[in-house]
């Protein structure tokens, strides 16, 4: 097992026996990955602060079940997901803008070295994040998960309950599309 | 028109070479390759930096009050109508989808019970299953009927997720006035579908209660079979 599960694994075990303490370190481990899932998946803004902490209270009452038959990240993850679809399904997609949420997530520095390659990073990095908002809903979560969270395809079929190859043919296409849509800055001048 | 268009060799091989998937041996093949393809050198350098650019994308920030905010929340008991919610939810799992217009109508429907284990697929269980039986739910198999009215059709089937978008696994058998129907065993999950007329007309399910844009000029239905003490997750 690797040494976070461990660590989750002890943690889970004290939070089922009622040490809030112990869920609460739970919480604080796993926050910044679920809040950026949540993020990515709604949109930034306090709606995707509100689905993580939701995610994490309904993970809270689920947990006297949870036997570690997976990861609890895992677990968690999909517990994310799940809750990110309910919210986007109850409101209709389109809606979304990021200039107007993005007041309400501070987001961390980039390190970069220098004005015009900070510049360049964020450019970039806002028309990633753009095209990301823009695919369709089942390549976003798959990207999301594999190039932004990191993660192998056996734990994404874990987490959205979808067969491998089907997440790397989704994960293809939103490469692709993604691709098309930074297309334009290739052909600028830097 | 088809949902999940099968990728070229060509694609197919710089999408294992990005998830680096290729053996040593095809790694290099692939690498000469490169030097000689300009055109596909630039579609693996614009991935590549795609992922490397992805990867650096700022997290957001927790929020101090956040951990504090779960845990008060997690504190406060249940409204009573959600407890009641939760309950008439919990036993079942009830969905029904009609697809096509007047020529096509589509009903699915999902029934779930432990003792229809024995009509799964070969397909192993996926994990998900089993983590959202860690939440104390239990995995239990689902059965999707797929019900389209298609009078005059020689042939329908369905493809989607569930079979690797391949018509020929899942084919509907003709039943009365123009009705054609298959069961098919599924896993809890997001499936994206469509049905086949003929071996060639695909139709998406214009009544789906969702649909997706594949980004690629097509819509397919989606469907999502969830087992049925998750909905309290």
């Amino acid at each position: 097992m690797e040494p976070e599960a461990a660590d989750d694994a002890a943690l889970v075990q004290a939070a089922q026996q009622g040490n809030a303490e112990a869920f609460g370190a739970l919480v604080s481990r796993h926050a910044r990955s679920i809040l950026s899932v949540t993020t990515r998946m709604l949109g930034p803004g306090a709606d995707a602060e509100d689905v993580a902490q939701e995610a994490f209270v309904a993970a809270f009452k689920a947990l006297p079940g949870f036997q570690g038959g997976s990861k609890f990240s895992t677990w968690l993850y999909r517990i994310a997901v799940n809750r990110c679809t309910d919210w986007l399904r109850a409101r209709r997609p389109g809606t979304f803008s990021i200039d107007a949420a993005a007041d309400g997530v501070a987001w961390e520095p980039a390190d970069d070295d220098t004005p015009h390659s900070e510049l360049e990073q964020a450019e970039l990095a806002w028309e990633i994040e753009r095209g990301i908002q823009d695919l369709p809903h089942l390549y976003r979560e798959s990207f999301v998960l594999r190039h932004i969270e990191g993660l192998g395809y056996e734990e994404m079929s874990a987490i959205l309950g979808v067969h491998r190859d089907t997440l790397k043919m989704r994960v293809y296409k939103a490469r692709t599309l993604l691709c098309r849509s930074l297309a334009h800055l290739e052909e600028a001048p830097r | 028109m088809r949902g999940e268009t099968p990728m070229a060799d060509a694609e197919r091989l710089v999408q294992r070479f990005l998830d680096r998937e290729l053996s040593a041996e095809e790694c290099m093949d692939f690498v000469v390759r490169l030097g000689r393809d300009e055109a596909l050198r630039a579609r693996v350098i614009a991935v590549e930096r795609l992922v490397l650019e992805a990867s650096r994308l700022p997290r957001p920030v927790v929020p101090d009050d956040f951990v504090s905010g779960v845990l008060s929340r997690a504190a406060r008991p249940e409204p009573a109508w959600r407890r009641l919610l939760a309950v008439l939810r919990a036993p079942r799992t009830l969905q029904w989808n009609l697809a096509g217009a007047a020529a096509a109508v589509a009903l699915v429907v999902l029934v779930v019970g432990g003792g229809l284990a024995g009509l799964r697929t070969g397909r192993p269980a996926p994990e998900a299953a089993r983590a959202v039986a860690d939440g104390g739910s239990g995995a239990t198999p689902v059965l999707v009927r797929l019900v389209v009215v298609q009078p005059g059709a020689m042939t329908v089937a369905a493809a989607g997720d569930f079979n690797g978008w391949d018509p020929g696994q899942t084919p509907l058998e003709p039943v009365s006035n123009g009705a054609w129907t298959v069961t098919v065993p599924l896993e809890p999950g997001r499936y994206e579908y469509m049905f086949v007329v003929d071996g060639e007309e695909w139709i998406v399910d214009p009544f789906a209660v969702e649909q997706s844009d594949d980004g690629f000029g097509s819509r397919n239905a989606v469907l999502e079979v969830r087992p049925p003490a998750e909905t309290s997750l």
